[in-house]
């Protein structure tokens, strides 16, 4: 256990000390004039003693350490190395409270459960996805380096991201035998897909058409969403709930689609519109040889994607491939993440980074003493026992 | 009892006050009916002598039964008792301002005040006739002496409105306190007797047939000199300071100062004035206690002298 101060320039206050010291100094009191009547029986011989004297100790000494408690809570001070000795046990909320007591045995241990905040144990039980990855590396910075963690998790664990857990103390990973259902997705409203095509590009249609009934055959097996297609001329104007549009409409894009993207749609546009914005866009799909198919950028609260090909077999072969729907898709939509793995192969690493450990302030205290001083200071200022010093 | 005057006299001093009377050791000579045996003969209930009428004697005074038997003119004459006529003096200059650090409300004036307030009391209590004068920066305030309820809250008023400043009147204000204080009235001097003009007032009055009491009001920190450390003394009349160690000037100080106290005594003694000192940390009745009390050594007054 260590003192430190995070701003040691806080110290500088210290010179306030200087001000009680020259309030209390008696010279100060020898200058208030003291009434007297009877001076004529007074000699003046003797001057007074020419030494430094203080008045009213007491008050002074709790004056002077009202002050160095004040510039030192403003220097910040800190404790280190006063980390909990007491263990951890983290529960994955899918547990749920009873299995986690009944499967291991801790009782003087600090049972929280693993979200956000660490609640404890008898708190009521969070919801049972959590950004498992995140949490525990977040646990695991927050902890001293001495407190033993201990890691209750169902054999299938839910939230993770794509790298194990390097952590830079051992957890006691403890895999509770329990099956613990994926969550299931809420159902979703299908996606509006609509279609606006120009006469030249109507052959086009069919392609789009097939990947869509591909989506459908996709989305009966729970999957993505379902995707809901709407077929039109360019005249007619966009259905209301529409996400995405394919518009494969020769000439400048028009201002209200435009308005309509940045408004937060999704828009593919064909190769043969003229749209600045998406044609200076990044690329999102390159064929096998490296070049662009398809370039796209975020437009207002939306974003617009442009092909760089006619829509047709001959300019752009990848139509006929089989994975072309799921390309198509990719663009609107990107595919979730897995991030579901078996507890027992997503054991966290040791030999994370070695963070610092978080001191404890000792602003509290200190703030609760400068009240106490404050308190004692007034009433020894104010209190009736007290006049001019004698 | 009025509001004011609970402001001067707690309850507590009032009931030691009960046994206090307002004695002369001179008698009464003031006209009306009081406690006090009256040297001065006239109408009254008890029969003292006859004598033979004068020119301006009151004529309803003649025993006209006594000139029937004699064919000369009588005046019937009855021993009276008179009330005493009281005076306070109070010193109102800026010296009278000086409290103890210790107590800082309570200074000379506060003191003289509670005093002279208890001497009222003892004065309407006994049908006494009395009346105030105050001296200071402001000048001499008299409230001419009356006697009953009416005349008590008149003075409580003065007090009450009286501000201790400045230096002791001259001599032409003071000239016309000999007027307003009949001869063989009580005169009590408040004061602190710093100024050798009151002293001499005091020995003025006593001169000229006034009974005076002197009552020198001193703080404690006079008697004792209880300062510590170097400190800047100033006089409030004359506004001279002194810078001084008071460790160091105690000794000489207290020795110095009750060698003053001592000589003013004297010097009051000689002319027939009864001095007393009061001091800021006793209760207000001692110094009326010491001059009024049964067994003190102002005695009681000769009958008839």
């Amino acid at each position: 256990m260590s003192f430190g101060l995070l701003l040691p320039a806080g110290l500088l206050a210290l010179f306030a000390l200087a001000i009680p010291l020259l309030l209390h100094l008696t010279r100060r009191t020898e200058q208030q004039p003291t009434v007297f009547a009877a001076l004529r029986w007074l000699q003046a011989s003797q001057r007074p003693r020419r030494k430094v004297r203080f008045d009213e100790w007491l008050l002074l000494v709790v004056r002077l350490l009202l002050l160095a408690v004040l510039a030192l809570l403003l220097a910040r001070p800190v404790l280190h190395g006063t980390d909990d000795a007491r263990a951890w046990v983290v529960v994955a909320p899918e547990i749920g409270r009873a299995a986690a007591r009944a499967s291991f045995d801790a009782p003087d241990a600090d049972w929280r459960w693993l979200a956000p905040g660490f609640p404890v144990l008898d708190a009521d039980a969070p919801a049972a996805v959590q950004p498992t990855s995140s949490l525990l590396r977040e646990v695991d910075a927050s902890l001293g380096a001495n407190t033993a963690l201990t890691v209750l998790v169902p054999r299938h664990l839910g939230g993770l991201d794509g790298e194990r857990p390097a952590l830079r103390r051992k957890v006691d990973w403890h895999i509770v035998d329990m099956e613990t259902p994926p969550a299931a997705a809420a159902p979703r409203a299908p996606t509006v897909l609509a279609m606006r095509f120009g006469d030249a590009d109507a052959p086009a249609l069919r392609y789009l058409r097939a990947a869509a009934a591909a989506w459908q055959a996709v989305g009966v097996t729970g999957g993505p969403g379902r995707v809901q297609v709407t077929v039109a001329q360019s005249t007619e104007a966009l259905g209301p709930g529409t996400a995405w549009l394919v518009w494969l409409v020769p000439g400048a894009l028009p201002p209200e689609i435009r308005d309509w993207i940045a408004g937060g749609g999704t828009a593919l546009l064909g190769a043969s519109t003229d749209s600045a914005e998406a044609a200076a866009g990044t690329a999102l799909w390159r064929d096998a040889s490296g070049d662009v198919l398809v370039r796209g950028r975020a437009l207002g609260r939306g974003r617009a994607m442009q092909l760089t090909r006619e829509f047709t077999p001959a300019a752009l072969p990848q139509l006929l491939d089989a994975d072309f729907p799921d390309r198509l898709r990719a663009l609107f939509e990107a595919p979730a993440a897995p991030d579901r793995a078996f507890a027992e192969a997503h054991a966290p690493r040791q030999g994370g980074p070695t963070l610092p450990s978080v001191p404890r302030p000792l602003q509290p205290w200190l703030a609760a003493l400068v009240a106490v001083l404050f308190v004692a200071e007034r009433w020894l200022a104010t209190s009736a026992r007290r006049g001019p010093s004698s | 009892m009025t509001a004011g005057f609970q402001g001067f006299v707690s309850p507590a001093l009032r009931a030691r006050l009960r046994d206090l009377r307002l004695v002369a050791r001179r008698p009464a000579v003031s006209p009306g009916f009081g406690t006090h045996h009256s040297r001065s003969r006239g109408t009254g209930l008890e029969f003292s002598q006859y004598r033979s009428y004068e020119q301006g004697d009151d004529p309803r005074l003649i025993d006209w039964k006594l000139h029937a038997r004699s064919d000369r003119f009588f005046v019937r004459e009855a021993e009276r008792d008179s009330p005493l006529e009281a005076w306070l003096v109070i010193d109102a200059t800026a010296s009278m301002t000086q409290a103890d650090a210790a107590r800082p409300g309570w200074s000379r004036l506060e003191a003289a005040k509670v005093v002279a307030a208890c001497v009222i009391e003892l004065a309407l209590r006994q049908g006494d006739r009395f009346g105030i004068v105050t001296s200071g920066g402001d000048g001499v305030a008299p409230v001419p002496a009356a006697a009953g309820p009416r005349q008590r809250d008149r003075c409580l008023l003065q007090l009450h409105r009286l501000h201790a400043a400045g230096r002791w009147p001259v001599a032409a204000g003071l000239r016309s306190m000999g007027e307003l204080i009949g001869p063989g009235a009580l005169v009590l001097m408040l004061s602190d007797f710093f100024d050798p003009a009151a002293v001499e007032l005091a020995e003025k009055l006593a001169a000229a047939r006034r009974e005076v009491l002197t009552l020198q009001i001193l703080t404690v920190e006079e008697r004792d000199f209880s300062f510590r450390g170097g400190h800047r003394f100033t006089d409030p009349e004359t506004g001279d300071e002194l810078l001084t160690d008071a460790g160091s000037a105690r000794a000489g100080f207290i020795e110095r100062f009750a060698a003053a106290r001592r000589a003013l005594a004297a010097r009051l003694a000689s002319q027939g004035v009864r001095h007393v000192e009061y001091f800021l940390d006793e209760p207000p009745d001692a110094p009326l206690r010491l001059l009024f009390g049964s067994g003190s050594r102002a005695g009681n007054p000769p009958a008839g002298a």
